[in-house]
């Protein structure tokens, strides 16, 4: 029972986390990714289609598709001064009316899609290999936003965006790379919900994964593993909804659960922050 | 000279990112094989050719013109509030269930006003926490959306089913307190008119009050309205309530209106069309009345195009998507 939970959270984590990491160097860049769920959707689609060639061809594509619109939806905030908020609901919108369209219109179906020859990640050591990038990327996003060059230009560019640019980092292409490797998690995030959960498409899979991916990084306040245990929390509660439900908890108050946490998080930041200031200033 | 820039521009500025969606949205028309000159010609017959077309665009512009004034008025005052889906939701839901249990003819005001207090109430808290602590209150309003979807649908599951209905919905609401048609074959309900008489009193507000002035100089610039003493925790407070409540009012029109009681799945969206009506419109009273048009003519005849041609109606939610990106993007360099 407790290795069924456990086996079912961890599944369920590895999108959030994958999604969630992404998110997070967007953040540390200094933009608030709103497009996750759109691009994990993009991702989803194409990773099923493409999976017909090997998982991990499928992978690849879903990363590459999640990439490309990443790219797209950064470039319009950096070079075209879009607000980030309204670019990446503008994108998630746009991308899955743009699925829908073409699941109705070309693959002449109503919302799923099942991709014959659809091929399924397979297990290394009990999980799926984007389980286990996951785990590698943890502490390899940590260690290299702490102490490599491009970390630390990073976090110039999101800590003093006008400073860093004052110095000659070329604070656009860092936050381009940054939103294009959003989207590549992203994506990713997408390919493991279709290959590695669920085995078809539908156009309603995400399921607002992209926006609890952003309650997580919130949560965990930009750093790999706080981020990595909010994702856990939330997949938790998440798998463990069905049983807490038999219990007399309802469903739907839980899935409130990330969205109600991330502004108790941004507002015990902010009443903090507005209190050091208030004594700085004192 | 620059008169005529002045007058050019703000009308530029809304009808290229419809161009813009156009063009793209042709080009995804044309890649699945479908013509997209007879696609938007049989758009524009839909959306307009006779009367009662045109009554189904009013009717779907309807609540778009609620959320996109709401969503106006807490841009106006340099508040980024995205969070009008929630409270046209929790609106809905409020009216829905006051109308329903209510006899007499006190009750569709009272059933509106109480949905416009719910739609206060899921403004006030991100209002509150962002005049009083500066909580960003993009993340809180759009992470209040969801909180309020499952709310709801708590709320609805558990105390509010009506018996005997398969999904998730409440009672039907008894007939005499529905909103009266307007044109009684064609589906025009009454709402419309007030949504039109609130987009007036944004406008007569906006310009002739002090609190409207206020909330203009502090969308402007927020630093300097407070130099000039105007406080501005306070308007920013107003406008999100303003916004909630105009929000909470849509949604109430909606379900006396349209829907007659709440179920779910009650707005596809319209708190977030309304964000791209209000920056189509700029955020100005006659601006937000021809976004809700646009896109209730968009929504109406994308959903009867449908059944002429085998185009699905999803094809309006990448051009609706694609207006919101290209409305907020820099065309030409300012200035």
């Amino acid at each position: 029972m407790i290795q069924g939970l456990l086996h079912s959270s961890l599944l369920l984590w590895t999108p959030l986390v994958l999604a969630a990491l992404g998110g997070l160097l967007h953040r540390v860049s200094g933009v608030v990714n709103i497009g996750l769920e759109g691009q994990m959707l993009g991702g989803a689609l194409i990773g099923a289609i493409v999976s017909q060639q090997g998982w991990f061809l499928g992978t690849l594509a879903a990363g590459a598709t999640g990439g490309l619109l990443g790219l797209l939806m950064s470039l319009c905030i950096t070079r075209l001064g879009a607000n980030e908020i309204i670019a990446g609901l503008g994108f998630t919108i746009v991308i899955s009316g743009l699925i829908g369209y073409l699941l109705r219109s070309v693959f002449d179906v109503s919302g799923t899609l099942r991709v014959n020859g659809l091929d399924p990640l397979p297990e290394i050591l009990g999980m799926d290999p984007l389980f286990w990038l996951a785990i590698v990327l943890i502490p390899a996003i940590t260690w290299a936003l702490r102490h490599t060059a491009a970390g630390l230009r990073l976090r110039a560019t999101g800590d003093g965006f006008d400073a860093a640019g004052a110095l000659g980092l070329p604070v656009n292409r860092i936050r381009d790379t940054a939103g294009v490797l959003a989207g590549v998690l992203a994506g990713m995030a997408g390919a493991h919900l279709v290959l590695g959960q669920v085995g078809l498409f539908n156009e309603d899979m995400v399921a607002g994964r992209g926006f609890i991916a952003l309650a997580a990084f919130y949560f965990g306040r930009s750093r790999p593993w706080a981020t990595a245990l909010a994702c856990l929390l939330f997949a938790v509660f998440d798998a463990g909804q069905a049983r807490l439900q038999t219990e007399g908890v309802p469903a739907q108050l839980i899935q409130t659960l990330p969205y109600v946490v991330v502004v108790v998080v941004l507002t015990a930041t902010a009443v903090r922050d507005s209190r050091g200031k208030a004594r700085r200033a004192g | 000279m620059t008169e005529i820039r002045l007058q050019v521009k703000p009308v530029l500025r809304a009808v290229v990112p419809f161009v813009i969606a156009l063009v793209l949205g042709g080009f995804v028309l044309l890649a699945t094989g479908h013509n997209p000159f007879d696609f938007y010609q049989l758009l524009v017959r839909e959306a307009f050719g006779g009367t009662d077309r045109i009554a189904s665009t009013l009717s779907s512009a309807t609540p778009l013109l609620f959320t996109g004034l709401a969503t106006a008025i807490a841009f106006r005052a340099g508040v980024f509030n995205v969070g009008v889906e929630g409270g046209f939701i929790m609106g809905g839901l409020v009216t829905a269930t006051v109308a329903a249990k209510m006899p007499g003819p006190l009750a569709i005001p009272v059933a509106m006003l109480a949905g416009a207090a719910a739609g206060v109430a899921v403004s006030a808290v991100p209002g509150w926490l962002k005049a009083r602590w500066n909580v960003d209150e993009v993340v809180t309003t759009l992470m209040f959306n969801f909180v309020v979807t499952g709310l709801t649908g708590w709320l609805v599951t558990s105390f509010l089913q009506a018996r005997g209905v398969a999904n998730s919905a409440t009672p039907l609401i008894p007939q005499p307190n529905w909103l009266p048609d307007l044109l009684p074959p064609y589906a025009l309900t009454s709402g419309v008119l007030i949504g039109l008489i609130l987009t007036g009193g944004y406008a007569a507000w906006i310009r002739l009050s002090m609190l409207g002035y206020e909330l203009r100089q502090t969308g402007l610039n927020a630093r300097f309205a407070a130099a000039q003493g105007i406080n501005t925790s306070r308007v920013i407070i107003v406008s999100m309530l303003l916004s909630g409540a105009i929000a909470g009012l849509g949604g109430a029109t909606h379900a006396l209106g349209i829907v007659h009681r709440f179920v779910d799945g009650f707005s596809p969206g319209y708190g977030f069309t309304g964000i791209a009506v209000a920056l189509i419109g700029r955020n100005s009273a006659i601006g937000v009345v021809v976004g809700a048009i646009l896109f209730g003519a968009l929504a109406s005849a994308g959903t009867t195009a449908q059944l002429f041609s085998d185009i699905p109606l999803d094809i309006v939610d990448v051009l609706s998507g694609t207006v919101m990106i290209f409305a907020v993007i820099r065309l030409w360099r300012q200035r």
